[in-house]
């Protein structure tokens, strides 16, 4: 039982990590792979203060996830200031330098490891009330991506990412909703982590790198980019296709890596073959009325 | 206490040592330049000619020059690869920026995990050592790899700017880096010129990993900070600057080289990260040096004045 319950919270934590990413680069339109250190910092976050400060555990998630809020403001902030295209590579740097902060200070554990975690419980409920908290939990960032995205907010954001210049020239103002987007989208990330890391108690540096961009990727690019449903099925479909392969009881040297390749090659397959993914969204390839004027090109 | 004959030792050891950064930031900065695309998938090539070169060296123990010739084989290979089946797919499909970031960060991840499947995790070199025999020159002491990475460098540098001056080719990739609308409308082909210079960035990456690979130890993902030096080093250049990303490449290698100085050994990674972060910040456009006022012989036009003249 133990084991279905940590399947059922693994795919309810990916549901929020897909669901916020598509926020970020579906509806939003901003590049970033970087979503993996902000599910980390929420999570190392929210360790360290209920850990070594004694901070209730849900005020500490809370925490956490404001500080992701403020570390993707603090990237994106400069970064969309200059262009869009900047924001990837702004966020793979700090993505990689900060898991080697991470592996170099004594405070996270090291390159071994955060250990002793303290766990969340919710009354006497045991797991079964941890596993709930989770399912609501996704459930609802499902909603509120959802809300975001038909409401005035999305409308705004759809306009921006077709065609920026006629957006400013409306008045408003481009970076500001580009950087809200992505805080929030990292916020969600982050209370995730925290989920992730008073359930399973330990934290290292490994578990948040570009693995885990790739796997996130894939679950929104195969679900279906731009839409509610698509990473939600991407989700689930991708943490149920690993644990086909855990059962092949392959070494952990071999199956890291053809898990990767799972991963990227659905990712390449879907973008040759279905590129709107398995809920599909309609003229996604398109480039924005912007780059199609400009004449942009790959 | 620094003595003159150490600090001499480091910059000495860096600068030998950015020679493949330069290769790698001039591949980078090349593609960007003419093809217009940040291409992550350089590091792909990295992993595929530094594993051929690996295979036919360490593990066939063939001759260093067949492994080189494997090398730029891999390199050019996935070069091509990468632009017939992804970047033309995706510029006929018009497709959004997006697609073509996350085109070629798969390719890279792609390459590493197959790396990894086939290779392991272990780093590996392609020669079984990397302890070069060393010659006292005054005080500064100089292995047998300095000086050939450092010649065959400059050389690489001095044949594409030969190359891109003098060529034909050279210049219809000049001519497509301006506008490519206007260089098709003179009778270039641009999809030709797209894929010489991927081709191009293919050999400059073949050279710089052979080089990389005879002095340190790779793993497959060691190819993403290389890429990742590259981008800084081309940003900081002046994106479209080709020389200037090279230029900033030493200076960078040198910069993290001799950092061993000031902060402990397992930081000195850090630092690329750190170099990333304020060419995006501070230096967006790049480095740029004050121009020196042309002397500019004007032949005024009656009635076509120009406001300077008009006011002098």
């Amino acid at each position: 039982m133990d084991y279905l319950y940590t399947i059922v919270i693994l795919v309810g934590l990916y549901v929020v990590l897909a669901s916020s990413f598509n926020l970020v680069i579906g509806y939003g339109g901003l590049i970033s792979i970087a979503h993996p250190i902000f599910y980390a910092i929420g999570a190392y976050g929210s360790a360290i203060l209920a850990r070594d400060y004694g901070v209730p555990i849900y005020a500490a998630m809370i925490i956490g996830a404001l500080i992701a809020v403020a570390a993707s403001v603090l990237v994106a902030l400069p970064s969309l200031r200059v262009s869009g295209d900047y924001l990837l590579i702004a966020s793979i740097g700090f993505q990689l330098g900060l898991l080697e902060v991470f592996k170099n200070v004594s405070w996270t554990g090291g390159a071994g490891g955060l250990t002793n975690i303290p766990a969340a419980l919710i009354g006497n409920t045991g797991r079964e009330g941890y596993v709930l908290l989770v399912v609501v939990v996704a459930v609802l960032s499902v909603l509120l991506v959802r809300a975001i995205a038909h409401g005035p907010y999305g409308r705004a954001l759809s306009a921006m990412r077709d065609d920026e210049v006629a957006f400013a020239a409306l008045g408003r103002n481009a970076v500001a909703l580009k950087v809200g987007t992505f805080a929030l989208g990292s916020g969600l990330a982050g209370f995730a982590g925290a989920l992730y890391a008073h359930y399973f108690r330990f934290l290292a540096p490994e578990q948040f790198e570009i693995l885990q961009s790739s796997v996130i990727l894939t679950m929104v690019v195969v679900g279906g980019l731009r839409t509610t449903w698509g990473p939600v099925v991407g989700a689930v479909l991708l943490q149920a296709l690993p644990q086909a392969i855990t059962f092949m009881n392959l070494p952990p040297s071999l199956l890291g890596p053809l898990q990767g390749l799972l991963f990227t090659g659905l990712v390449l397959v879907f973008m040759a073959v279905r590129p709107q993914g398995l809920v599909g969204a309609g003229e996604l390839w398109s480039g924005s009325k912007k780059e199609v004027r400009d004449g942009v090109r790959p | 206490m620094l003595s003159f004959d150490i600090v001499a030792q480091i910059l000495w050891t860096s600068f030998a040592t950015s020679s493949y950064f330069v290769l790698f930031a001039l591949a980078f900065a090349l593609v960007l330049k003419v093809n217009r695309v940040f291409n992550f998938a350089q590091a792909a090539m990295m992993i595929a000619s530094f594993y051929a070169a690996y295979s036919v060296v360490a593990l066939a123990e063939g001759p260093g020059w067949l492994g080189f010739l494997a090398a730029l084989a891999a390199s050019v290979g996935m070069a091509l690869v990468i632009e017939l089946a992804g970047f033309r797919m995706l510029r006929k499909r018009r497709a959004a920026q997006m697609f073509v970031f996350i085109f070629t960060l798969i390719v890279s991840e792609l390459v590493a995990y197959l790396a990894m499947l086939i290779y392991g995790t272990w780093p590996s070199t392609i020669f079984p050592s990397l302890f070069w025999p060393v010659t006292l020159v005054g005080p500064i002491a100089i292995s047998a790899w300095d000086i050939p990475a450092v010649a065959v460098m400059v050389a690489c540098v001095a044949a594409l700017f030969l190359f891109l001056r003098f060529a034909k080719v050279g210049q219809f990739m000049v001519a497509v880096a301006d506008n490519p609308d206007l260089a098709e409308l003179y009778g270039i082909a641009k999809e030709r010129i797209y894929l010489a210079t991927m081709i191009a960035a293919g050999v400059l990456v073949a050279i710089g990993m052979f080089l990389y690979g005879t002095r340190a130890q790779v793993q497959p993902t060691t190819s993403i900070d290389l890429m990742l030096f590259a981008i800084a080093a081309t940003i900081i250049g002046g994106i479209g600057n080709l020389w200037g990303a090279a230029i900033t490449a030493v200076v960078l290698g040198i910069v993290q080289n001799s950092s061993v100085l000031f902060i402990p050994s397992e930081w000195q990674g850090f630092l690329l990260y750190v170099f990333l972060f304020v060419a995006i910040v501070f230096l967006p456009n790049g480095i740029r040096l004050p121009r020196r006022r042309r002397m500019v012989r004007k032949t005024i036009i009656p009635g076509f004045e120009t406001a300077d003249a008009k006011e002098a």
